[in-house]
């Protein structure tokens, strides 16, 4: 076969020929798909992968990415923080210095409200980052589903009631010009009117936003979802919170106070995944776990960050899965069938690992592992009538990038660069 | 890729105009594409559906033009990505499209052809991507460069390269020499 004949060896197995698909009689479905698209808000200018302006709660699905080894994911991830406690050592015994740098690449403001606290800290590489305070219990993720629309408005489920939405506020920043962006949250989908004001924060003045729900079922007297927009220190600010009145808002804005670096990381409570309680968490996600011959804790990733329990637990039960599925693959190649059957059993266990069951509520890697373990028995992972090799859909869940390449080309680089680098 | 030059949003009315138009011109090739790379034909039109949300929600970085076609191509790839690792999701917004999809198109490959998408499903990624865009899409080796966001040259070098090394697989598979086979090759 000639090198220009691959072409049309690859033409005559096209699922999808023109001739084919352009024949198909699609034209209400795709004329019902174009007019449901432009009925969507639009946002000039939003990043990949985000539906919503500002980082939010999504973040983690973004972190999956990264874990994944993908393009998307490589911006997402610097630092993150989810805390519990009170800090007892001072920031930079507890936390290092590179906590300390992290803490100061932030605006460093805090919601010094009577009895609030930080949640959730989120910093990207680019420097956009947010945080959310909320007061009483901890409130989990908020996953929304667009549940209809009517002409251009959406409709919403999946959100908590007012009593819980009002125990949290956000407080997000990145470069950006506030006339601008203001001029493009006006020309997006406001169901309940605009009704813009000017509030105090800081030292400054803000732009609020006081209708700033997005779906008709969202918000109505006495439970607003509000968003202030102010530039601070080189950075453009938004506030959101839902709140029964302005005067709520307000009295929000007020809360938010300019600290230094020591100060804000002793407002982070104490139980932060630091580098120096990695190897305990570690540890205590394994539990329950069968890992094989192969595996030493050493193998789990300490980045030497501060980071969270998913992006932890990712990492401790993605680093025991590339083992077991590197070992199934050799297995299969070498014919081993006792070592084949043990990695099949180990990962067969996998939907009772404590730490995936945990992290199941926040994203989906583990559904992930779960799919790649249920298609170990028949080497193949069917997705529709297609047939893929298990193997490279499983080099998916980041073995690579932690050093456990499990396609044979891919150990086979890694061991040249491992003899080139120690030649 | 060339940028649309307007930097702030576009109004409403004319975003609608000029996405109606990137729609009606694109909106088969997408398809196609996605249904090459996911064999159901739901999750394809559900492809097709986030593509076209993205270049909604992004319509002032849509390149104008037949460049649009390869941004469209290079989102395409990044939201089937997140489908295969599990992040991509039903959307509302195809429904009909998936019905329709489903019921005209048939569901099992043909087994015939399993020895070639084998080969190709073993290569890597980037090796499979690249032969598939000018294999299936039609793409110059230069445009198909654009999609994967590397240079023209390289995007040759990495093409030969990778068809020769699919012509290696296949003649494995059909249990055939390869070294009769460098005569004529393509440059």
């Amino acid at each position: 076969m000639r090198l220009d004949e691959i072409d049309r060896e690859l033409q005559r197995v096209d699922r999808a020929p023109a001739s084919v698909i352009d024949r198909l009689e699609l034209g209400p479905a795709e004329a019902a798909l174009l007019e449901a698209i432009v009925a969507e808000p639009a946002l000039d200018g939003a990043p990949d992968n985000a539906a919503l302006p500002w980082p939010s709660a999504r973040r983690r699905r973004l972190d999956l990415l990264g874990l994944a080894g993908t393009a998307a994911a490589a911006m997402a991830v610097a630092v993150l923080l989810l805390f519990g406690g009170g800090a007892s050592k001072s920031p930079s015994e507890a936390y290092g210095a590179e906590v300390v740098r992290f803490a100061e690449s932030t605006p460093l403001l805090l919601l010094e409200g009577p009895g609030w606290r930080v949640q959730n800290v989120t910093q990207q590489k680019n420097g956009d980052g947010s945080m959310e305070f909320v007061t009483g219990k901890p409130i989990p993720y908020e996953r929304l589903t667009i549940s209809g629309r009517d002409k251009t408005r959406l409709y919403v489920s999946g959100m908590f009631p007012p009593a819980v939405r009002q125990r949290k506020v956000e407080l997000n920043w990145r470069r950006g010009s506030v006339p601008e962006w203001v001029a493009t949250v006006r020309q997006m989908p406001h169901p309940h009117g605009q009704l813009w004001v000017k509030a105090p924060v800081l030292e400054t003045r803000a732009d609020v936003d006081t209708r700033a729900e997005s779906y008709v079922n969202q918000g109505g007297p006495g439970n607003r979802q509000m968003n202030a927009y102010w530039s601070e220190g080189g950075y453009l600010l938004e506030m959101r919170a839902a709140v029964p009145d302005l005067a709520a808002f307000e009295e929000r804005l007020g809360w938010l106070t300019k600290v230094d670096s020591e100060t804000w990381l002793e407002a982070m409570p104490a139980k932060v995944v630091k580098a120096a309680d990695h190897d305990t968490v570690v540890r205590e996600m394994l539990k329950g776990i069968p890992v094989p011959a192969t595996f030493d804790p050493k193998r789990i990733p300490d980045e030497g960050v501060t980071t969270n329990r998913y992006q932890v637990g990712a990492t401790v039960a993605g680093t025991v899965s590339c083992l077991w599925f590197r070992q199934w693959g050799q297995a299969r190649r070498t014919g081993d069938e006792q070592a084949e059957a043990e990695a099949v059993k180990a990962m067969g266990t996998s939907r009772r690992w404590p730490i995936l069951r945990e992290m199941n509520a926040d994203g989906d890697y583990p559904e992930t592992i779960w799919q790649d373990s249920a298609a170990m028995p028949s080497g193949f992972w069917d997705w529709g009538p297609h047939h893929w090799r298990l193997l490279p859909h499983a080099e998916g869940l980041g073995c690579a990038r932690w050093g456990i390449p499990v396609l044979p080309w891919k150990q086979r680089r890694q061991n040249e660069r491992a003899e080139a680098s120690g030649g | 890729m060339a940028r649309n030059t307007a930097e702030e949003a576009l109004p409403r009315e004319l975003a609608e105009v000029r996405f109606s138009q990137l729609y009606r011109d694109h909106e088969r090739e997408i398809l196609r594409y996605a249904l090459r790379r996911s064999p159901d034909p739901e999750d394809a039109a559900d492809a097709v559906a986030e593509t076209f949300l993205v270049a909604w929600r992004r319509l002032g970085d849509v390149p104008l033009g037949d460049e649009a076609r390869l941004w469209l191509y290079a989102t395409a790839r990044r939201v089937l990505a997140n489908h295969r690792r599990g992040v991509g999701r039903r959307t509302r917004l195809a429904e009909r499209l998936r019905e329709e999809v489903r019921r005209q198109l048939p569901a099992q490959p043909n087994p015939e052809r399993r020895g070639v998408l084998e080969a190709l499903a073993g290569m890597n990624d980037g090796d499979r991507e690249l032969l598939m865009l000018v294999g299936w899409e039609g793409l110059t080796p230069s445009q198909a460069g654009r999609v994967l966001g590397i240079s023209a040259m390289t995007a040759r070098t990495r093409l030969h390269r990778a068809r020769r090394r699919l012509r290696a697989r296949l003649s494995d598979e059909a249990g055939r020499p390869t070294s009769e086979i460098e005569v004529g090759e393509a440059q």
